[in-house]
């Protein structure tokens, strides 16, 4: 995959690299924070904490796309990757299956 | 709109590829210089010149054979090829122009792909190359023509807006408005996780709502189609608006309003819309 990193603006694109990899991972952590709340092992304060880390998260990352005005950066980085595991997937899965059913 | 990426795609190929159809190999030291650009096989037996209208003004003509005619420009071995994107385009439109006088002037026509050339074999020139192949693939051009008589293709795309979607899920799921009322009761660190909940299980609910959709529409399309191609999706620029399904439609000519007429009741329902364009070439289906 090419991703498209404007080569006047390396450091904005390698930020904006770094940046939409914390989104997918901060991504994991609110389905894994998600679990935890929904197993029980977890208590009320515990909880709360949990989802204010999260939050603050949220916050910063969007602060610093903000500032570097890497927004658009990001998001071109997550749809390339988006695109990949599409193709991966409608490999696996051949949309025609849906259609046999109908 | 579907065909306005269709000559994207041309524009693409043309800039980067030049082999060609390894069987119509060329052989530049043969005294028949000239190729022969190719814009698509008329249900016509015409000799007949239709002007300078092909790619960089070249003279278009037809080269019949046993009932069918090959509209053609004697052209150059090279395929068109250029950097220049707005030169691409320029004759993509121009290809596309002359099949539509083509179809205008001998009913239906299988339209061929911007830059196909057939060149010279040998000693044998272009023009004995094309009448050799239409020879052999005679039968197969023949039940081309036969399947896409009085049709055009049309392209459908159905898009759907997400926010009106999650709105009405919210309001008719039970489950989901339970989800909801509890988190509006937490404190702000429950509530973000809540929220992540809520967003979660709305996007499985609009999931499987889409497949039933897409079901839904597709059947309702298929009554006034001949033949359906089930394109793969593409992202749109604007963020509340999803396509759910791009089709190709292969459509009678007097089935048209019908199919209109039916989209039209699709576009009217709430939070979707629908693009519909055409009529093409019957690209997708020759």
């Amino acid at each position: 995959m090419v991703l498209d990193i404007d080569e006047d603006n390396l450091k904005q694109g390698v930020l904006g690299l770094v940046i939409a990899l914390l989104e997918v991972i901060r991504d994991v952590l609110r389905l894994q924070a998600l679990k935890r709340m929904e197993s029980g092992v977890l208590s009320e304060e515990e909880i709360e904490r949990l989802g204010k880390a999260l939050m603050d998260l949220d916050v910063v990352i969007d602060e610093i796309k903000e500032e570097q005005g890497i927004t658009e950066t990001v998001k071109s980085v997550r749809d390339g990757l988006d695109d990949l595991v599409d193709d991966v997937i409608d490999k696996i899965v051949n949309p025609s299956q849906l259609l046999e059913e109908t | 709109m579907k065909r306005e990426e269709a000559p994207k795609e041309a524009v693409a190929s043309a800039a980067t590829s030049s082999k060609d159809d390894p069987t119509l190999t060329t052989d530049a030291g043969s005294d028949q210089g000239l190729g022969l650009y190719l814009y698509g096989i008329a249900d016509a037996d015409v000799k007949t010149e239709l002007g300078r209208i092909g790619i960089e003004e070249n003279a278009v003509y037809t080269i019949p054979y046993s009932g069918l005619s090959a509209i053609v420009h004697d052209s150059p071995l090279e395929p068109y090829k250029s950097d220049d994107e707005e030169v691409v385009k320029g004759w993509v439109t121009t290809h596309q122009h002359v099949l539509d006088i083509a179809e205008e002037k001998f009913g239906t026509v299988i339209p061929f792909g911007f830059d196909r050339i057939i060149k010279p074999e040998g000693e044998v020139p272009a023009r004995d190359v094309l009448n050799k192949w239409m020879a052999e693939e005679f039968d197969s051009l023949k039940d081309k023509i036969e399947r896409i008589r009085g049709k055009k293709e049309y392209g459908v795309q159905i898009f759907f807006i997400p926010s009106v979607m999650s709105e009405k899920i919210v309001a008719e799921s039970e489950e989901i408005r339970k989800i909801k009322e509890e988190m509006d009761s937490k404190s702000p660190g429950t509530a973000y996780l809540y929220k992540q909940k809520l967003e979660i299980a709305i996007k499985k609910e609009m999931e499987s709502r889409m497949v039933s959709h897409f079901k839904d529409f597709y059947e309702r399309i298929r009554k006034h189609v001949e033949e359906i191609k089930v394109e793969k999706t593409k992202r749109t620029d604007e963020k509340d608006k999803q396509m759910i399904m791009n089709l190709s439609c292969l459509v009678a000519e007097d089935k048209y309003k019908e199919l209109g007429g039916e989209l039209e009741k699709i576009d009217n329902e709430k939070g979707f819309s629908v693009r519909f364009t055409g009529p093409w070439p019957v690209y997708s289906f020759v």
